[in-house]
């Protein structure tokens, strides 16, 4: 076997290896592992939900209305008649989707951002100002005033989610490239001649995905609170979309004739945003083990 | 020391004028204007009257000739008059703030009488049953919904048992008389802040006992309590000052769900309202206002940090 082949397969055992040990040490945390298995649950419940809803979500039935849980509708009917589980399996793609694409955003972003300033001496100062100004807004006034401003549908919630939340995604980045940037490996690649955006792309970025996924799925789970807080204020994604937080809205005048019509929407909303906590904690711990039971 | 805090102070200036910027620009881009929410319907419609309200509010002007006017007033102390309210906005706000402190000062109290000792305990009986049940409950305190958290109770305690007022805040009623009003509202903001005091405290706490100075106290034949409270909670509590002190800005700020819900006149409230009805005045002194506190909590946080940890020392160059 040739020297590079040697080298090559060492490196697929150590890679391979890692990955066995983060999976080890994630298994090892039991609460960590059914968050895993309740987010993929509702995952595949949100890719499969026209088929799995009994009902069709917007359908009402004004002879069946706020009725009680039933043979027919397990989780009872709203004040339409609209069957509460089905409006439940169809606003997981709502609340997934926002959490999937407000994420993606904030992590571009922030990752953006938060690489520039810890990479660049020179644009260090005025990017961090630049996040201060926007962490001294308080986040959820700013999230409110632009959907309110711009119109609230489901696309402007993504959008504004994403675009007021990077800044702590910047901060850790940044603080990750600064500590980073002093190492040996870095001095070396940059001592060879190795360009800069190579550098950050082949050698910082690596080293800092765990932080970042770990504040991807943490972040998922404050996305969907934020969406399903906004759909309570009247300003997410609008009627007929079914949101969970919607449903709460709407639930809410009937909540003496119909408790089931807060009390479902909103545990729909605790075990989700519970799954991806606990899978988020359970990364954070396996992936790093400095930040362990923070 | 005092140099930094002036360099700190100076700082913020630039800060809070590129942040009124930001803001009056990113409102006044929205499509539409105010005047659909200042006038009735059937005046509304009226082009011609809504034009004379937009001149009257100087709403027909060039934007930067708006933002200097409202900067040269807002250098002066005034923010203008809220739409629809026919009140100062400095007015209003202050009108605002006594019942979003009184709420979130009683929230904030109450987790950190909960929170704190709870959070030492448990770090010193790692993974006993209490332990695990506060992991648990920290764990739910973070994924519950507030505003959902908030309707459960109003379910139980105001439509079955009736035996809590649903919503307000008994302003003009005698102190013993509004307690009631705030029982709930209390109990949903202090779940949430007590939820993240605990996980901070217990894992400070469990970072500290397990450190050499720990040990070397244990050794000297100090009593645990001493060991505990005179060493390892002197150090453990550094962090959990950062994390009250982000919720302090809260103190103002309100939770504009949590006032929603309850129909609490606070900021949060008359932020969502100034909001919708697209009262750009108030928008920008509310933001502009809790903005320079949470600033000066900032800074006063970094303030107390020197204070209970000696060896960090400010100066000018940071």
């Amino acid at each position: 076997m040739s020297q590079q082949a040697m080298t090559l397969a060492q490196k697929e055992t150590q890679h391979v290896s890692e990955t066995v040990r983060i999976w080890r040490m994630f298994r090892r945390n039991r609460l960590a592992v059914l968050g895993l298995i309740v987010a993929t649950l509702i995952c595949l419940v949100a890719i499969f939900a026209p088929v799995i809803a009994p009902y069709d979500y917007a359908e009402q039935n004004m002879r069946n209305t706020v009725s009680p849980p039933s043979s027919a509708n397990w989780l009872g009917t709203d004040q339409w008649g609209r069957d509460i589980l089905s409006r439940i399996i169809v606003g997981s793609r709502v609340s997934l989707s926002v959490g999937i694409v407000s994420v993606a955003i904030l992590i571009i972003i922030g990752v953006a951002i938060g690489a520039i300033a810890g990479y660049n001496r020179h644009l260090d100062g005025p990017l961090m100002r630049f996040v201060d100004i926007m962490m001294s807004i308080p986040g959820f006034f700013l999230l409110l005033t632009i959907v309110a401003l711009f119109g609230p549908s489901l696309l402007n919630t993504m959008l504004v989610i994403g675009l007021t939340s990077w800044m702590g995604t910047a901060r850790l980045v940044r603080g990750q490239f600064l500590s980073l940037r002093e190492k040996e490996f870095v001095e070396a690649a940059r001592s060879v001649g190795v360009p800069d955006w190579r550098v950050i792309t082949h050698h910082l970025l690596p080293n800092t995905m765990a932080v970042i996924i770990v504040q991807a799925t943490l972040f998922m789970s404050q996305a969907i609170l934020i969406e399903s807080s906004l759909s309570y204020l009247g300003l997410g994604a609008q009627p007929p979309t079914p949101s969970w937080g919607g449903m709460l809205f709407q639930g809410r005048d009937y909540m003496r004739q119909a408790p089931w019509g807060t009390l479902f929407p909103g545990l729909a909303i605790f075990v989700t945003v519970m799954a991806f906590n606990l899978l988020g904690d359970g990364l954070r711990d396996a992936l790093d083990p400095h930040l362990r039971g923070r | 020391m005092m140099r930094y805090i002036v360099r700190r102070l100076l700082i913020m200036i630039p800060l809070l004028l590129g942040l009124s910027l930001f803001v009056f620009v990113l409102i006044r881009l929205a499509p539409g204007d105010p005047t659909v929410f200042y006038l009735p319907p059937e005046r509304a419609a009226d082009p011609a009257i809504r034009l004379r309200v937009m001149t009257r509010l100087g709403l027909d002007q060039p934007l930067h000739i708006q933002y200097i006017r409202w900067l040269t007033s807002a250098l002066q102390g005034d923010f203008g008059y809220a739409y629809g309210y026919g009140e100062s906005v400095l007015k209003l706000i202050a009108d605002h703030v006594p019942a979003t402190v009184q709420l979130q000062l009683a929230a904030l109290i109450l987790a950190l009488v909960v929170a704190l000792p709870i959070g030492i305990i448990s770090a010193t009986r790692q993974y006993s049953l209490l332990d695990n049940s506060v992991t648990v409950f920290a764990f739910f305190g973070l994924s519950m919904p507030n505003f959902w958290f908030a309707l459960m109770l109003m379910l139980l305690f105001a439509v079955r048992w009736d035996v809590l007022p649903a919503v307000g805040a008994g302003i003009g009623k005698p102190f013993l008389e509004r307690i009631p009003y705030f029982v709930m509202p209390v109990v949903v903001l202090a779940f949430t802040y007590m939820a993240v005091y605990v996980r901070f405290m217990r894992s400070s706490m469990l970072e500290n006992i397990r450190k050499d100075y720990v040990t070397t106290a244990r050794a000297k034949g100090l009593r645990e309590r001493s060991v505990l409270f005179g060493h390892a909670l002197k150090n453990a509590i550094l962090p959990v000052i950062t994390i009250v002190g982000m919720s302090i800005p809260r103190l103002i700020g309100g939770s504009i769900i949590i006032e929603s819900v309850f129909a609490w006149p606070g900021i949060g409230r008359l932020g969502y309202d100034a909001v919708l009805r697209r009262d750009y005045p108030t928008i920008m002194g509310l933001t502009i206002l809790t903005a320079a506190f949470v600033m000066f909590v900032n800074l006063a946080v970094d303030i107390l940090y020197s204070y209970a940890d000696p060896r960090i020392v400010y100066t000018d160059k940071e």
